[in-house]
């Protein structure tokens, strides 16, 4: 059994070459580039601009609770919590609109500050207490639905028809033709591509990520790390859920759960896409605009609203697969 | 000196490893003492009718922790078994009351697709090597997706003989559905630890380098738990459908909930603090008599959510500290 295993894979290393590595370096960027294929030949009307733009306001939600996990996973964690923090963001800014009066502004800090109660609750369990991120976020997960369902009495929505234009600009707006919601998006992809990949900070969260006791050797303090890594994640995804509250004029609960696979594929897609399979921002974003156009494609398609989530799912898992296949068979030549 | 010191974290550490089995004690005894008639030998039988899908699943579960280890992230995780329950409750359902297909039929066709669910899991796993938490968690969703298909989430009801039968019919006093669920504990109990197979099973999960070097093949059991974790799924939709008599859409996400909770639950009450069959059986009993004391003393459901999230983290952070893990 394990001399056949030891022959494939030395078989495989012959097989090494050129056509092959080239497959492995790129092989995703091509399985993106035949789906865009696919699409602007089968569904109607994905190959335009108006479309295109379509894509991109469309997956700038999806992109800002990427990036918050992005942040978790490169710490070498996990976040099952995003779902939450998004709805706490909503439910805050809401609430205050509509039960404080508040202008739109202190609304939206109330929203941040909703996904900051999310982040800390899961800082406090990891740091503190050493669960482990999984766990940790998964109680915050639970206790986060509960609450959603004690406060709605049974997961009712709350709507603010009357919310005031400037909150309601922050998702249907637009400046100079751009719409807010993709320059918010931009705005937070830009602090955290400055923050995760071009500075100090970044390069320690990477250390922690990979060898923690090394960072904690080297002299990193891993536990403020992780500490602040879960507040500013519950935080960004908060900014995602009061872009959704203020599209919708209404607070939805457990609206944030259908964000957490995603935001995960996303990352895990982008980490694929990176010469040392790690996480990155720009992985992400290629990771979100990809899962935004299968999305937007399969809508054009005209599906049936069941077939149509049972198909996501399943290209889901299938793109998952490539992207880890990918990712394995690269840091194994390194 | 050393030596003492020792002893006395020992004892500490000894102290917070018995502290989640104390709290749940002391909770069953304040419920019982609030509600007097859940201790009644009525509502003990009701408890254990109730418990038996959670119990199900967790005997699966239970399977790939013990095969895959019980680091959560590395480890062995299904988080699918639940999604690939209700996928096959929703197919057994579709099938008995749109299509009038006999019973049998009908279990084996929800059986397969429950296991191909296991198939996935194992290849993305061992062949693929994706962390079980990322493959199962894409997989679930996945197959909450195929059955939005099944059941144009829709609740389907199910008055087929058999299924009423499981909830109503008693053997000796007990439930049939409680009683097949005991049998199916015992297999399983005899598989794990009095099984060739279990013992390396139990290798893999305790040291995988080890038990690849004595020959023992790590991978296929590794696969193997997955599909056996999805078999327990599958087997599970049976009693789905007979405790809700039917299928609803959704409800893998409180099973998934119950699911984990009572198998790390389960590992608090091990001596060794490790996931374990028995424990995990124990947990969904006891997590199930929590649910219905709390309903019974009039606290509203929607806080059973909160109370059993609370719970995995207390369970699980007490775990943590007393072992001392980082």
């Amino acid at each position: 059994m394990a001399e056949s295993g030891q022959l494939t894979s030395s078989t495989g290393a012959t097989f090494n070459t050129l056509a092959g590595s080239f497959f492995r370096q790129f092989g995703f960027l091509l399985i993106i580039a035949a789906v865009f294929g696919f699409f602007s030949f089968y569904a109607t009307n994905f190959l335009t601009g108006s479309n295109l733009l379509n894509i991109v306001e469309g997956s700038s939600i999806l992109l800002i609770l990427a990036l918050g996990m992005t942040y978790i996973v490169a710490l070498g964690g996990i976040d099952l919590s995003v779902g939450i923090a998004f709805d706490f963001g909503a439910a805050f800014a809401i609430v205050a609109l509509k039960n404080y009066d508040l202008v739109w502004y202190l609304a939206v800090l109330a929203g941040i500050g909703g996904g900051l109660l999310v982040g800390l609750l899961n800082a406090f369990l990891v740091v503190r207490l050493s669960v482990s991120p999984f766990m940790a976020t998964l109680g915050t997960f639970f206790i986060g639905s509960s609450v959603q369902r004690i406060f709605t009495n049974g997961g009712g929505p709350i709507s603010h028809r009357r919310a005031p234009q400037e909150f309601r600009n922050l998702a249907i707006g637009n400046v100079s033709g751009i719409p807010t919601e993709i320059i918010i998006a931009a705005v937070v992809l830009l602090i955290y591509y400055l923050f995760l990949e071009k500075s100090i900070f970044g390069k320690r969260i990477h250390a922690i990520g990979m060898q923690r006791e090394a960072a904690l050797v080297a002299g990193i303090n891993v536990k403020k790390y992780l500490f602040w890594g879960f507040v500013v994640a519950g935080a960004t995804c908060a900014i995602g859920g009061i872009i959704g509250s203020a599209n919708l004029r209404m607070f939805s609960p457990l609206a944030g759960y259908s964000y957490l696979l995603d935001a995960i594929a996303a990352v895990f897609i982008g980490a694929s896409l990176n010469r040392s399979g790690r996480p990155s921002v720009t992985g992400t974003l290629i990771g979100v605009l990809f899962l935004g156009m299968i999305a937007n494609g399969l809508n054009l398609m005209g599906l049936n609203f069941n077939t149509k989530d049972a198909l996501e799912g399943i290209i889901l898992v299938v793109v998952l697969m490539l992207a880890v296949y990918q990712q394995k068979a690269m840091t194994h030549r390194q | 000196m050393n030596n003492n010191t020792q002893s006395m974290a020992f004892d500490w550490r000894g102290f917070t490893g018995y502290l989640p089995f104390l709290v749940f004690i002391l909770m069953l005894g304040y419920l019982g003492y609030s509600a007097p008639n859940l201790l009644t030998a009525e509502s003990i039988d009701l408890i254990l009718r109730q418990s038996v899908p959670t119990v199900v699943v967790c005997l699966g579960l239970a399977v790939v922790v013990i095969a895959g280890g019980d680091d959560v992230v590395s480890g062995g995780i299904d988080l699918s078994i639940p999604a690939a329950a209700v996928l096959a409750a929703a197919i057994i359902a579709d099938q008995l009351t749109n299509h009038g297909t006999a019973f049998v039929p009908a279990l084996s066709m929800a059986m397969c697709a429950a296991m191909l669910v296991g198939v996935v899991n194992a290849f993305l796993v061992v062949r693929v090597g994706m962390t079980p938490l990322l493959a199962t968690l894409a997989t679930s969703v996945a197959t909450v997706g195929i059955t939005k298909v099944v059941t144009a989430s829709r609740r389907i009801n199910v008055d087929h003989p058999t299924i009423v039968g499981l909830r109503d019919n008693e053997l000796y006093g007990l439930s049939v559905g409680v009683l097949l669920t005991m049998v199916l504990v015992v297999i399983f109990y005899a598989a794990v630890h009095r099984s060739k197979w279990g013992m390396n099973l139990q290798a893999v999960g305790g040291n995988r380098d080890a038990a690849d070097i004595s020959g023992i093949p790590v991978r296929r059991m590794l696969a193997q738990s997955f599909v056996v974790a999805s078999m327990a799924g599958g087997l599970a939709s049976v009693f789905i459908l007979a405790r809700g008599s039917g299928s609803s859409p959704g409800s893998e996400e409180n099973l998934l909930l119950e699911m984990i909770l009572a198998t790390f639950l389960g590992a608090a009450f091990s001596p060794r603090r490790v996931v374990t069959l028995w424990g995990a059986v124990l947990g969904a009993v006891l997590v199930t008599a929590l649910s219905i004391g709390f309903k019974s003393i009039g606290v509203n459901v929607f806080w059973t959510g909160c109370i059993k999230g609370a719970l995995i983290l207390f369970v699980v952070a007490t775990a943590a500290l007393a072992t001392g893990k980082k």
